[in-house]
């Protein structure tokens, strides 16, 4: 049961799912045919060569399985690892607006603009006006010492993709 | 910032699932007794069973086998609550009494398989028939002379095993019923557990990557 598993995975993994289903249905089909065949006396040779075709199926119904597992397993740790980069994320606001002096509107604010929100959504979301979202972004930007959302934003993927994300308890570092 | 998504079911778990209800109610219901389809989605269910079987052994955490160890004791303790109406605590897999119904379904699943296979051999080899005399019925269409005594004895194995073949088709049909009221007892216990814990209990086990919310 993964829990947020990502869009592109699913399919994938159903597909490959459903072809090592499909190859242990052909697995069974074989080994009830051999069993037959041996209980006609079928000459030796059919049956080695059913039996190996047998082999071929278990080894590619384990290996279907072993991948599957390991398809599900990688997109885990990806959601995991998403897990940790949004909490780095908003570790390295907190740290920066303390570091800005942003007031706790403003760094709302900043939040918002960072998730990509206009003006117009801000101020619905904060039940504020326009106006006065805007001269708080303005603010924003005055302290942070950009001219733009874009730059703003590129000061906090500056310190995430410099540190490797295992060290998220050091975001000042 | 708890995510309520409802949880699924990893794909092979599901398709196994799907597979498996699918063939036991074809079995059940739409296909002849000891016909030679009826034979082959056997075939068929064993097949997913013994796959299902190995992802518990191999598959991710919660479609393993330790992951829902039976115990009559956690059972107990789980009954209890929902006795005492307390509120359903989440589980990493299924819940205790959810367990034993897989294992119970799983054991019952594999005698009606072994019964079956017991009875018919395989299909298209033996013809099947339905009458209960057929059972265990060894291939008879070798017609080697060397091989005499050797099927001498199948006849007298069938000979004694008369009354043996008649229990195993006894077993064969009291498991069949058996799992339909076991099925029938899952789904309630579904119904129940999802009115009760109010998540997505049937979702997690039906397609589609988008989840429906649950309140949880």
């Amino acid at each position: 049961m993964s829990s947020r598993s990502s869009p592109r995975l699913e399919p994938r993994a159903g597909a490959i799912a459903a072809v090592v289903a499909l190859q242990a249905l052909a697995v069974t089909f074989f080994v009830v045919d051999v069993a037959a065949d041996i209980a006609a006396r079928v000459g030796p040779a059919h049956v080695t060569f059913e039996a190996m075709a047998v082999l071929a199926l278990l080894a590619g119904v384990v290996v279907g399985l072993l991948q599957l597992r390991a398809l599900l397993a990688s997109g885990r740790r990806k959601s995991e690892a998403l897990a940790v980069a949004a909490g780095a994320l908003s570790e390295v606001i907190e740290s920066r607006a303390r570091e800005w002096g942003l007031t706790p509107a403003e760094r709302d604010v900043a939040v918002f603009a960072l998730k990509g929100c206009d003006i117009d959504d801000i101020a619905r979301l904060r039940n504020a006006a326009p106006g006065t979202v805007r001269a708080q972004l303005t603010r924003v930007y005055q302290k942070a010492g950009v001219g733009s959302r874009a730059a703003l934003a590129s000061l906090f993927l500056d310190e995430l993709i410099g540190a490797p994300l295992a060290r998220t308890s050091d975001p000042k570092g | 910032m708890q995510t309520l998504e409802v949880r699924r079911w990893d794909p092979l778990v599901r398709l196994t699932h799907w597979g498996v209800a699918a063939g036991v109610v074809a079995n059940g219901v739409f296909t002849e007794e000891g016909s030679g389809p009826h034979q082959w989605v056997g075939y068929g269910v064993a097949a997913l069973l013994a796959l299902r079987w190995a992802w518990g052994l191999i598959g991710p955490p919660e479609a393993r086998f330790t992951a829902f160890r039976p115990s009559l004791g956690r059972a107990a303790r789980h009954v209890r609550e929902i006795v005492r109406g307390a509120p359903a605590s989440t589980h990493r897999s299924h819940n205790p009494l959810g367990a034993l119904m897989v294992y119970a379904l799983w054991g019952t699943l594999a005698v009606v398989i072994g019964t079956g296979v017991a009875m018919s051999g395989p299909p298209g080899v033996s013809t099947p028939r339905i009458e209960a005399d057929s059972i265990a019925q060894p291939v008879v269409t070798a017609d080697a002379d060397d091989d005499d005594d050797r099927r001498g004895g199948d006849r007298e194995d069938r000979r004694r095993g008369e009354g043996g073949g008649e229990a195993v088709e006894e077993a064969h049909e009291v498991g069949a019923n058996l799992l339909f009221g076991l099925a029938g007892l899952h789904l309630l216990g579904v119904a129940f557990e999802t009115r009760r814990s109010g998540r997505g209990i049937l979702q997690s086990m039906l397609p589609g990557r988008r989840a429906a919310r649950s309140a949880r």
